[in-house]
C-alpha cells in the first residue's frame, strides 16, 4: 500500500514539475525562515541560562524616585553587596560586584602591545563561584583571591601572548598597576547579558582608592549580583525597605527602593539606567514569531491552493481507486502521506538553505549559532516534527477535498461539477494577499520609525561630533591647553568635555532646589561638562546665558537647567528660573541659564528635567571628565584627522589614538530596532516571494483550466486586452478584498508597536498605499503575463482537446 | 443474485428534478450475461451505477447477493464492491501514473492481499488478457484495444462475481471491440456474471438477455440467441 503511495507520489511530482517546484521551494523557504527565526528566538531566550545557578542569581536594582525624576539604576553603591550578605546570611548565599570604574576603556599594555580594552571589569573573588565559566587554566575558586590578579579569555590571551601559556604573565593597567594572569577561560558565550575579555580582582583597587574601596552609599557604580537561597527571593525582597532605612544616605532613603531582577530576565526585559550592554526586547521576539508563523502559513496555503487546483489531474485516480474499493480514509492517508513526503523533502532543502544563510545571519544579528545545533536530539525531533506537521497541515484540506470526489462524476468526465467553485481557494488567496500587504505596510513603518530614531531631533547636534575618551589620560588634566591647540585648526569648530556621552548615558547628582527643606536632597539627571558645551552640541539657550570663561564665579556658582526642569520645579517661566538657587554638595549655586530640552538617553524615554554642571577644580575634572567632544566642520578630511592624531600623540604618547563619532554611538541605542527592521524586511521579501510563487502557479493553472473558454472567445474575435482583463479581473477582485482587510489590521499593528516609543514618528499613510500598490502591481504582472500566454495559444489546439 | 424492486432514482439540481430511473424491476441470476440498451439519457448509466454499488436509489429496494443494500453507507458499499464487482469503462479509466502491472494490481491492494499473491494474480490476469508483454508500460504507451484489455484484466483480477461494463467497446474500432467482447464472453463462460451497458446491437448479441430502457423505465426484456 505505502509503496503504491510512494510510487504515485513521485510520478505525480514529476508530472506536475512546475507545481512541484513551486510547492517545494515555497515550503523550503518557509521552513528555513521559520527555523532560523525559531533558533534566533531560542538563542534570545537562552541568555545567561548556561550558569548552573542561573535561577537563583539576581541583580539588585536601585530605584531613585524624586517626584518622577531620578533613575532606575542597574548598579548599586559599593557597600550594598557585602552588607546584604552579612545582614542576611541565611538568605544570601553569595554576592559579587562587577565594576568598570565607569570608564568606557581601560589602557592595557604588555610588552610592545597596547590596547584600549572595552571589556575590562573588576569583580569580587566570588565572581567565578556564582557565574560558570570554563577554566582552561587556573582555579575558579581562587583565581581572583589575590590583589592584582586577572582572568582573561582565550582569545584575549591569543591577542597578547599568541600560543604561549598566559598564566603568570603580567599586564600593566592604565600605566600604573601590574596584574598577573591567574586564569584563562573560554570566551564568554555571546548569549550573556554582558561579555568580558578581562576580569580583575576588585581588591586591587583598594590601593588606588586610598587603602579601601569606596564606602559611600550614594555613588552607585557596582553591578551587584546575589546568589539567593532557592525560592527565598521574595522573602529577601521584603527585607529591603528595612535595609534601605538602616544603611542608605538619610537625605535619599525615602526616595530609594531596591528590588531583585532575575538574571535570566535581564537580556529581554531590562531597560534600566546604566546597563552594562544594551539589552534586547521581548516584544520584538513576538513580532518575529508572528512573522515566522505567517511565513509558514503562506507556504502551506500555496500547497493547499496548488494541490486542490491541480486535483483535476488526480480525479481519475481517485475515482478508479474508489470504484475498486478504496475507503475514503485510505485516500486521505495517501494524500497526507504525499504532503508529508513533500514537506520532509522541503525540510531537507531548508536545512541546506539555513547552512548557506547562517554565517550572514550570525554576523548581522551578532549571534553564534551553528547548524550542528539542529543535530542535537531535542532540535532534531522538533525540526522533524515541524516538517511532518507542516506536511499534515498542508495536506489535510486537499486530502479531505480530494477524497470526497464522487467517482461517478469523475469517471464520466464531469469534473466541472467536482472541482468547481474554488471558494476555499479564493479565501486562501485573500489570506495570502492580506498577510503580504500587512507585512509590507508594517515593515515600511518599522523602517520609518528606525529612521526617525536615528535622525530625530534629539535636541542636540549629532553629526560631525568626534568623541575622544580621556579618562585616566594626561588630557583630563591638561584639557584647556589641548583644547586651545585643537581650536587652531580651521575645521575644528568647537571643543568641550563631559562625563558621559550625551544622549547615551548620564549620572544623577544631588541638589536641593530653593524651597526644599534642609534634608530633602533631590537626585537629578545631570552631566558634568566644560565650557562651550551648548555650542558644541547646538543646544539652544532659552533664557539667561551660557557658561562663560570670563565669569570667574561660574564654575562654583553657576548652573544650567533644562526647560523641563523649570516645569518640574513649577516655575512660571524660563526667565523666572534665572537666579533661583540650587544647593549642591559644593554649596549654593545659581541658575544662570535655561536650555531647550534634549534627549539625555534614548528616544525610548521622554526628555525629562536635566542639569548641566561645570567643574573647575582640577581633581574634579580628572575624576569626572571622560570624553572630549569635538565639533568638526562637515568638510573635515584625512588631514584634519591626522592633525587630531598628531596632537593626541603629542599630549598622550602612551595611549593609542582612538575615537568614535557621536552619531554612530547613538545608533547603537537602536541596534535592536535596526535588527528587527532588517529582519522583518528580509522576511517580508521572502513572504512576498512565496506568495507570488503560489500566485504564479495558481494563475498558470486557472488559465489552463479556462483554455477552452479562451479558445472560443478568441475564435469569436476576442482581443488580447479583453482576455487579459477577463483573467486578471478575478485576482484583482480578491486583491481588493485583501486590501480591505489589510489596512485596518496594519493600522492596529503599527499603532501597538509605536506605542512602545516615547518618541514616535507619525504613521506613514503612504505606506498603506505602497503596500497595496506593490501587491497589486506584482499580482497583476503575474496574472496578465499568464493570460497573455493563454491568449497566444492557438484555439484549434485548445478546442480540439476535449 | 441481483434483484431490484420499484427502483427509482431522482436527481435534483436547483429547481430541476429529473427522474433517471422510474420503478425499475429487474432480476439477474448468477452466470448471466445481460446487456442494458436504450437511447442517450434513458437511465442506463444510472442503473449501472446503482447495480455497481457506486450510487444508491432514491426509493425502492435493491437486493445484492441476498442483502438489501439500498440504504448502505459508502463504506459498506465499498466493502461489498471491492470483493464482488469488477468494472470496465468506455474510456478505460486507467491511472496514467501507474504502469499496466500496477493498474491491474490496484484492486488487490485494497483487498489487502500480500505482495506475492498480488504478483501471481496479476501475472495470471495479464496472461489471460494477452497483455503480459506490456506490463511495464504506462497506459498512454498503449493502443485503445490494449488499454481496454488492461482494464478488463483489472476488472477480473480480484475474481469478482460480477463484471459491470459501461460501453466497453465505445472507444474502440470494430476489430478491437470484438476482441474485448470475446474476452467478456469467455469470462461469462467461466461463470462470471456480466452486466453491460451498450449502444451497439452487435455487442448486445453477445448477451443472453437484453433489457431495454426508455425514459427510466424497462420497456422490453428479451432473450438473444447466444453467439457462442
Amino acid at each position: 500500500m505505502w509503496i503504491n503511495y510512494l510510487k504515485i507520489a513521485f510520478r505525480n511530482l514529476r508530472k506536475y514539475k512546475l507545481y512541484t517546484l513551486i510547492n517545494i521551494s515555497g515550503l523550503a523557504i518557509g521552513i528555513a525562515s521559520f527555523i532560523l527565526i525559531w533558533i534566533y528566538i531560542i538563542d534570545e531566550l537562552s541568555y545567561d541560562r548556561y550558569h548552573r545557578q542561573a535561577n537563583d542569581i539576581f541583580r539588585i536594582v536601585n530605584v531613585h524616585d524624586f517626584e518622577g525624576v531620578g533613575e532606575n539604576s542597574a548598579s548599586s553603591p559599593f557597600p550594598v553587596a557585602w552588607t546584604l550578605r552579612n545582614e542576611y546570611p541565611q538568605l544570601v548565599k553569595n554576592v559579587v560586584r562587577v565594576f568598570n570604574r565607569q570608564l568606557p576603556r581601560t589602557l592595557i599594555q604588555h610588552g610592545d602591545k597596547t590596547y584600549n580594552e572595552r571589556r575590562f571589569f573588576f569583580a569580587d573573588s566570588t565572581f567565578f563561584q556564582i557565574f560558570d565559566h570554563q577554566f582552561i587554566y587556573g582555579d575558579p575558586n581562587k583565581a581572583l583571591d589575590e590583589i592584582n590578579s586577572i582572568v582573561i579569555t582565550e582569545s584575549t590571551a591569543k591577542r597578547y601572548f599568541g600560543e604561549i601559556n598566559p598564566m603568570g604573565q603580567t599586564f600593566r593597567v592604565e600605566g600604573q598597576l601590574d596584574f598577573v594572569v591567574t586564569g584563562m577561560i573560554e570566551d564568554v558565550p555571546l548569549n550573556s547579558h554582558f561579555t568580558f575579555d578581562m576580569m580583575a580582582s576588585i581588591s586591587s583597587l583598594r590601593k588606588p582608592y586610598g587603602g579601601q574601596l569606596p564606602n559611600t552609599w550614594v555613588w552607585n557604580p557596582c553591578w551587584t549580583y546575589l546568589l539567593v537561597e532557592e525560592a527565598k527571593e521574595e522573602e529577601l525582597e521584603s527585607l529591603f525597605p528595612a535595609f534601605v532605612e538602616k544603611y542608605f544616605f538619610d537625605a535619599e532613603k525615602e526616595h530609594i527602593s531596591l528590588y531583585l531582577q532575575p538574571l535570566t530576565d535581564i537580556h529581554l526585559k531590562s531597560k534600566l539606567d546604566y546597563e552594562i550592554e544594551p539589552n534586547s526586547n521581548a516584544s520584538y521576539l513576538q513580532i518575529l514569531q508572528a512573522i515566522a508563523f505567517f511565513l509558514l502559513i503562506i507556504a502551506i496555503i500555496n500547497y493547499v491552493n496548488l494541490s486542490t487546483a491541480t486535483s483535476a489531474g488526480r480525479a481519475r485516480e481517485i475515482g478508479v481507486k474508489k470504484v475498486f474499493g478504496a475507503y475514503r480514509h485510505q485516500l486521505v492517508y495517501q494524500f497526507l502521506f504525499e504532503s508529508v513526503l513533500l514537506s520532509l523533502f522541503a525540510l531537507g532543502l531548508a536545512i541546506i538553505l539555513i547552512d548557506v544563510i547562517l554565517p550572514g545571519f550570525n554576523s548581522f544579528s551578532n549571534k553564534d549559532i551553528h547548524i550542528s545545533l539542529l543535530l542535537e536530539p531535542w532540535y532534531l525531533i522538533s525540526v522533524t516534527a515541524l516538517g511532518v506537521l507542516t506536511g499534515l497541515l498542508a495536506g489535510l484540506y486537499p486530502a479531505i477535498y480530494l477524497s470526497v470526489f464522487n467517482p461517478i462524476l469523475v469517471l464520466n468526465n464531469k469534473l466541472g461539477q467536482v472541482a468547481k467553485s474554488g471558494l476555499g481557494r479564493k479565501v486562501l488567496v485573500v489570506v495570502q494577499f492580506t498577510i503580504s500587504i500587512v507585512l509590507v505596510i508594517v515593515t515600511l513603518n518599522i523602517f520609518k520609525q528606525v529612521d526617525y530614531l536615528n535622525n530625530a531631533d534629539t535636541g542636540f547636534t549629532k553629526e560631525n561630533v568626534l568623541l575622544l575618551p580621556i579618562s585616566g589620560t594626561k588630557l583630563s588634566r591638561d584639557f584647556e591647553a589641548f583644547k586651545e591647540e585643537l581650536m587652531q585648526h580651521p575645521k575644528v569648530l568647537s571643543v568641550t568635555a563631559m562625563d558621559d556621552i550625551i544622549g547615551v548615558a548620564h549620572n544623577t547628582h544631588e541638589f536641593r532646589p530653593e524651597g526644599f527643606p534642609e534634608d530633602k536632597w533631590q537626585f537629578y539627571p545631570a552631566l558634568v561638562v566644560r565650557y562651550d558645551f551648548l555650542e558644541t552640541f547646538g543646544i539652544n539657550l532659552l533664557a539667561g546665558r551660557d557658561y562663560s570663561e570670563d565669569m570667574k564665579t561660574d564654575p562654583e556658582k553657576g548652573m544650567l537647567i533644562s526647560e523641563a526642569m523649570v516645569r518640574h520645579q513649577g516655575w512660571a517661566s524660563n526667565e523666572e528660573a534665572i537666579g533661583k538657587k540650587f544647593r549642591s554638595l559644593r554649596g549654593e549655586e545659581r541658575i544662570i541659564g535655561v536650555f531647550e530640552n534634549f534627549n539625555a538617553t534614548s528616544l525610548h524615554e521622554a526628555a525629562g528635567p536635566f542639569v548641566l554642571n561645570i567643574k573647575e577644580n582640577p581633581n574634579e575634572i580628572r575624576f569626572f571628565l571622560k570624553y572630549i567632544a569635538i565639533k568638526m566642520d562637515a568638510a573635515h578630511d584625512k588631514e584634519t584627522m591626522a592633525f587630531l592624531e598628531k596632537k593626541w600623540m603629542e599630549a598622550e604618547k602612551s595611549r593609542p589614538f582612538e575615537y568614535n563619532w557621536l552619531d554612530q554611538e547613538l545608533e547603537q541605542l537602536y541596534h535592536d530596532e535596526e535588527v528587527l527592521g532588517e529582519l522583518s524586511l528580509n522576511l517580508t521579501l521572502v513572504i512576498i516571494f512565496i506568495a507570488l510563487l503560489g500566485l504564479f502557479g495558481l494563475a498558470a493553472f486557472m488559465t489552463n483550466q479556462r483554455s477552452k473558454e479562451i479558445g472560443i472567445r478568441k475564435v469569436f474575435g476576442a482581443g488580447e486586452a479583453s482576455i487579459m482583463k477577463l483573467l486578471s479581473f478575478e485576482f484583482a477582485r480578491l486583491l481588493l478584498v485583501a486590501i480591505a482587510f489589510a489596512w485596518p489590521l496594519s493600522y492596529w499593528l503599527i499603532d501597538e508597536w509605536l506605542n512602545y516609543f516615547a518618541y514616535q514618528t507619525s504613521m506613514d499613510w503612504w505606506s498603506f498605499l505602497h503596500g497595496a500598490i506593490i501587491a497589486f502591481v506584482l499580482a497583476m504582472l503575474i496574472t496578465t503575463s499568464r493570460a497573455f500566454i493563454a491568449w497566444r495559444a492557438n484555439p484549434i489546439d485548445t478546442l480540439k482537446y476535449e | 443474485m441481483i434483484k431490484t424492486s420499484e427502483l427509482t432514482r431522482i436527481f435534483r439540481a436547483d429547481e430541476v428534478e429529473t427522474t433517471a430511473l422510474n420503478k425499475v424491476n429487474i432480476d439477474i441470476n448468477e452466470g448471466e450475461f445481460v446487456a442494458v440498451m436504450g437511447p442517450s439519457g434513458c437511465g442506463k448509466s444510472t442503473l449501472l451505477n446503482i447495480l455497481g454499488l457506486l450510487d444508491t436509489p432514491s426509493t425502492g429496494d435493491f437486493m445484492f447477493l441476498g442483502e438489501n443494500v439500498s440504504g448502505y453507507s459508502e463504506r459498506q458499499r465499498a466493502k461489498l464492491r471491492k470483493r464482488n464487482i469488477g468494472f470496465v469503462f468506455q474510456n478505460f479509466n486507467l491511472i496514467d501514473q501507474l504502469t499496466v502491472f500496477e493498474n491491474v494490481e490496484l484492486p488487490l491492494i485494497y483487498l489487502g492481499l500480500s505482495a506475492k499473491e498480488r504478483r501471481t494474480r496479476v501475472e495470471t490476469a495479464l496472461e489471460q488478457m494477452q497483455i503480459s508483454h506490456r506490463k511495464k508500460h504506462y497506459p498512454n504507451q498503449l493502443s485503445g484495444g490494449q488499454q481496454q484489455r488492461v482494464a478488463v484484466a483489472r476488472a477480473v483480477v480480484s475474481e469478482p462475481k460480477f463484471i459491470l461494463a459501461d460501453e466497453p467497446t465505445g472507444n474502440l474500432d470494430s476489430a478491437h471491440g470484438d476482441e474485448v467482447m470475446n474476452l467478456l464472453a469467455d469470462l461469462n463462460q467461466n461463470g462470471t456474471t456480466i452486466i453491460m451497458v451498450t449502444h451497439s446491437q452487435r455487442d448486445a448479441e453477445y448477451a443472453q438477455r437484453v433489457i431495454m430502457l426508455f425514459d427510466g423505465q424497462v420497456i422490453n426484456e428479451k432473450l438473444t440467441p447466444s453467439k457462442n
